[in-house]
């Protein structure tokens, strides 16, 4: 019997594998079970390889994607559905930024206490802040050219509409193979581009801060200047031209002058101030960050640099911010994605004082009135900067950004058109029509 | 960090949530079906809980007591206490009853009691002899020791002294006070309303799926459980606990059965009514430890035909024949099997001195192999494998006879592997560990991706018993059983489940301390072993952790020849409970309080 009972001990050994391997199976249930539940064969939440947890709508309560009877239901009118793709994603999560990609845990609402329960079995519904409507808008607007179109709400940070093009159908999405190139990317979140001229916002912001005696400065453009023996030119010699008038004229030649006055530290700090390197956090999603370099020993360079040329990459989405900035007191509002009804938005530090936004405000507004035309506008009180990105051999990009200030509608817009040719005469008119839509739609408004 | 971090975070933001999902199962939805289900999933875990940790922690805190049965008189000074039933004598240090004397042979000879008290004296072939009242005794014969008689063992004399009346009665009262029973009348009811709470559940879940047979099964174990129980309170048996476990593990058997094969459900309770009634008598049987041992020979020739009679007429299905079809019945003799090989296994201490008895249990046992071998069941063949090492290690306890057996039966491991390595073995080898590999998925892996998969998606708490889909992927209700009880139960209750199996085992462990002879001991153990190695291929087959090899999970997986088996191997561990009137497996007499009756 003595021997029996140590011998016995060999028994407890098999126990402690058992004890071991589960404990080890728990560890990993812990640790990857969202994973394993979000395989396209688990049939909880999904069906035929598509989404069936959770439905998303856009921020009026059409169902933009979700569960409709145990299948899953796009939004029926293919052209808004192109309009929304990048926003939403498709069930392949083609598109990193997607809702249905970033926010599949959501809609499921996997937790490790409770899987992928949900009483109903339809997991959860989340309504984004897009208005299909309106990205139609923008998605015709830009008329099969590439680019991108944002509008966000520069007071709650609800971005309103982004649109992206070359679009697809995300109901039926094209092999990767056979997508043109830049068919998944959300240009608005996760692009860069070089941004011309509107980059003169940020100068300007720089010249305000920096160079007090600005508004006695003024300059004579003759339509290039010569720096180290190359030139920087313009569209046409302007003439004498204050500060103001420099900003509406979009004068590279005065801005190249202002830049190497502010020099290349300030400028390295201003990209900085006013978000452009930043990425944020748009409800689990991030924006790609800009890429700027001033070099203080290469006078030329530093000087296109100033001017939105060189080596400058714009996020279109931290330029919004930036606009919504100088629509405000200086602070920026960060972007959103979900739609919480009644919030204020959530600023940033501090990107300009709130005196340099007032004068960037009246600079704005003069661009339009002596430039653009507020003809163009009919109706709007538009804020606004165009830009004629030269990019190395085809067509510019044109791009056209600002804001709105309207009773109820506190809107800031980015328009991008790749190849597009001259920036307000091509952008302008995209901004038009989609802000024109804005102000006609009832729901967009905020109290 | 991060992970655990994002894990606090997610349980944090669940609590948080509890009273908004409270509020919201009323605003969601008005389908009373929906709402049930939503509350039901937390109180079947709370039942679940408190059946188990009430057997579990009165198994846990009851002491099996030693205690001394008789004093043994050596020379003239010493006075040694003897603890069990069956003790060696002898000069070696491993002997119940050691005296320093180089006349004693190392393993001189047995002490042993039997059910009426009488003490016998056996020689072991010891190389001086031994004599009673100065005869001399032959070896290997036993000889009956009254009290005062004179027992020489080779120069050392000893003499027998019964304990008195006052220790005897105080044994008694140590024991009684010792043994925790925990009432089984609140586990019983929490049983039965986890029943027919399963039962409303089912018809949900279930929807159109649902049947009569689930209501008269559901029915008819409650009954059979209230009956079982009330009979041996009659009997003036008190201790429930592994039965409860056993009964609760039934249930959720049934309910894996609901889910994934419906119309097989009364099926299933009729194995479980087989399995109780094999209990009761194995338990009856198991009691007089003569009348086991003569059984034996009755065992050895039924395995044998048995599984001659599989190799010979059985079916194949997933690749092993194991399966032989009787008329409308389909068993699974290796099963049953084990039971035998584990009722010739366990011997008694005599029998452990006899060559010829290990030799008979070794040609058993390698039969078995070259039947199962035949047979190309390789999960069983590994049980058997391993139960064969347990028993001989417990029966030797000799390393060098050991690793003789170890190389013996590893080529006998071998020649399965070669057998099954042309089918489905190797492949079941390629995926172990590598089953989310691109390669294996949807491949080899799948049983084992989808499994995990559904697990995951019932988290801790379960989507409620019918609702989930893993019931639809082959093998489910054996293979796969801790998956779909952590889909549709949740993983506290799987991991209860797998609790209870170590439960019932550490407690047969602990219960080899006051053991009274070698056979419960080894039996118990080699039972014990079986249910664990069982759930270990099970559960962590299931979860890629092992490879996967259709071993069933001891009670819960469907499947009526193992339920029987369930029941059958729990009546070895029954039968090692030696707590104050606990165990239907050992007769009151034996416990002395048969006699007390008789005498006072």
């Amino acid at each position: 019997m003595k021997k029996l009972e140590h011998r016995a001990i060999i028994c407890l050994l098999i126990a402690a594998v058992l004890v071991i391997g589960v404990g080890i199976f728990v560890f990993r249930f812990v640790t990857q079970g969202a994973d394993w539940a979000t395989y396209a064969y688990n049939s909880h939440i999904f069906a035929n390889g598509e989404l069936i947890s959770g439905s998303l709508y856009d921020v009026n309560g059409t169902l933009l994607v979700g569960n409709k009877d145990g299948k899953a239901a796009w939004l029926k009118d293919a052209t808004a559905r192109r309009a929304v793709a990048h926003a939403v994603g498709d069930s392949r999560g083609n598109v990193a930024t997607g809702a249905l990609s970033a926010y599949q845990d959501k809609m499921i609402g996997y937790n490790i206490v409770t899987g992928t329960y949900s009483i109903t079995g339809k997991g959860n519904d989340i309504t984004l802040t897009v208005n299909k409507d309106i990205s139609k808008t923008a998605y015709n607007a830009l008329a099969g050219r590439k680019g991108c179109v944002g509008v966000y709400n520069y007071k709650t940070g609800e971005i309103l509409c982004m649109v992206s093009t070359p679009s697809f159908d995300p109901k039926n999405p094209p092999s990767a193979a056979k997508a043109a190139s830049g068919t998944f990317v959300n240009k608005f979140l996760r692009g860069t581009m070089t941004p011309g001229s509107i980059f003169k916002l940020v100068t300007s912001a720089a010249v305000i801060e920096n160079y007090d005696d600005y508004q006695n400065w003024s300059y004579t453009c003759t339509g290039s200047r010569t720096i180290g023996g190359q030139k920087v030119t313009c569209t046409q010699a302007h003439g004498r031209e204050n500060f103001s008038q420099a900003l509406a004229n979009s004068c590279n030649c005065a801005f190249s002058v202002l830049t190497q006055k502010v020099g290349a530290s300030v400028m390295k700090d201003y990209v900085k101030k006013t978000g452009l390197t930043e990425a944020y956090d748009i409800d689990g999603i991030t924006n790609a960050r800009g890429t700027f370099k001033f070099p203080a020993y290469e006078p030329l360079s530093l000087a296109w640099a100033g001017i939105g040329q060189w080596k400058d990459q714009l996020n279109p989405c931290s330029m919004l911010v930036y606009l919504s900035a100088i629509a405000g007191d200086g602070h920026g509002v960060e972007p959103r994605f979900i739609h919480t009804s009644g919030s204020e938005g959530k600023t940033t530090d501090q990107m300009i004082d709130a005196s340099t936004a007032s004068i960037l405000r009246r600079m704005m507004r003069n661009n339009v009135t002596s430039n653009y035309g507020q003809a163009n506008y009919p109706g709007l009180e538009i804020y606004a900067k165009s830009g004629t990105a030269e990019v190395g051999t085809a067509n510019s990009t044109a791009w056209f950004c600002g804001f709105i200030r309207n009773e109820g509608y506190p809107y800031a817009f980015i328009v991008c058109v790749e190849n597009g040719g001259y920036g307000s005469a091509v952008a302008g008119p995209v901004a038009n029509t989609v802000m024109q839509k804005v102000v006609s739609t009832e729901s967009a408004r905020t109290q | 960090m991060e992970i655990i971090l994002g894990i606090l975070k997610g349980i944090g933001g669940f609590f948080a949530g509890i009273p908004q999902a409270i509020a919201d199962v009323f605003t969601l939805t008005s389908n009373v079906g929906q709402i049930y289900t939503a509350f039901a999933r937390w109180i079947f875990i709370l039942l679940a809980l408190f059946i188990l940790l009430t057997s579990i922690r009165s198994l846990l805190k009851s002491r099996n007591p030693s205690e001394v049965w008789a004093y043994l008189n050596i020379g003239d000074y010493m006075n040694v206490p003897l603890r069990h039933w069956e003790n060696v004598i002898g000069r070696a240090r491993s002997c119940d009853i050691q005296i320093d004397d180089m006349s004693v042979s190392r393993n001189h000879g047995t002490l042993t009691r039997d059910n009426s008290g009488v003490w016998k004296y056996m020689d072991l072939g010891s190389k001086n002899g031994a004599s009673v009242n100065g005869r001399r005794v032959r070896p290997n014969a036993e000889v009956q020791l009254k009290a005062g008689d004179r027992l020489q063992l080779g120069g050392a004399v000893c003499t027998l002294f019964p304990i008195s009346i006052e220790e005897r009665r105080n044994n008694i009262q140590f024991r009684q006070e010792d043994t925790v029973v925990a009432s089984p009348w609140p586990s019983l009811v929490a049983l039965t309303v986890f029943q027919i709470m399963t039962v409303i559940q089912l018809m949900i879940g279930l929807g159109e799926k649902y049947n009569a047979q689930i209501t008269i099964s559901f029915l008819g174990i409650c009954v059979l459980m209230w009956i079982y129980v009330l009979f041996l309170r009659g009997m003036k048996r008190r201790g429930f606990e592994m039965e409860t476990i056993a009964f609760f593990l039934s249930t959720l058997s049934l309910a894996v059965t609901a889910t994934c094969l419906p119309n097989q459900v009364f099926k299933q309770f009729i194995t479980v009514v087989m399995g109780v009634v094999l209990f009761f008598f194995m338990c009856t049987w198991l009691r007089d430890l003569p009348r086991t041992i003569a059984l034996k020979k009755v065992m050895y020739v039924a395995a044998v035909l048995l599984l001659l009679f599989n190799v010979f007429f059985g079916t194949t299905k997933n690749g092993a024949s194991n399966w032989v079809q009787l008329g409308g019945l389909t068993i699974q003799p290796s099963e049953i099997v084990k039971l035998a090989f584990i009722w010739v296994g366990a011997a008694s201490l005599d029998e452990l001195f006899r060559r010829r008895n290990t030799l008979y249990f070794t040609i058993f046992a390698v039969f078995c192999f070259g039947c199962l071998a035949a047979m190309s069941d390789f999960g069983t063949a590994m049980i058997f494998f391993v139960i064969f090492l347990i028993i001989s290690f417990l029966r030797s306890g000799d390393f060098t006879k050991l690793i003789v057996i170890l190389g013996v039966t590893f080529a006998g491991g071998l020649m399965i592997l070669k057998f099954a390595s042309a089918s489905y073995v190797a492949s079941r080898f390629a995926v172990w560990g590598h089953a989310w590999d691109p390669e294996f998925i949807s491949n080899t892996g799948f049983q084992m991706t989808r499994a995990m998969t559904a697990a995951a998606s019932g988290g801790f708490v379960g989507l409620g018993a019918g609702e989930g889909w893993l019931n639809g992927i082959i093998a489910s209700e054996t293979d796969l059983v801790f998956c779909v009880v952590t889909e549709e139960w949740g993983l506290l209750i799987a991991l209860l489940a797998v609790a209870a199996i170590v439960t019932l085992s550490v407690f047969a462990y602990r219960s080899i301390l006051a053991g009274r002879s070698t056979y419960y001991t080894i039996a118990a153990c080699s039972a014990m072993a079986i249910f664990l190695m069982q759930t270990s291929l099970n559960v962590l087959g299931s979860v890629n952790l092992l490879p996967l090899t259709g071993v069933a999970f001891p009670f819960l997986s469907t499947g009526g020849t193992s339920m029987i088996a369930s029941w059958g191997l729990l009546a070895f561990l029954k039968a090692a409970d030696t707590r104050q009137n606990a165990s239907i497996a050992v007769s009151l007499k034996d416990k002395g309080l048969g006699e007390e009756v008789d005498e006072i």
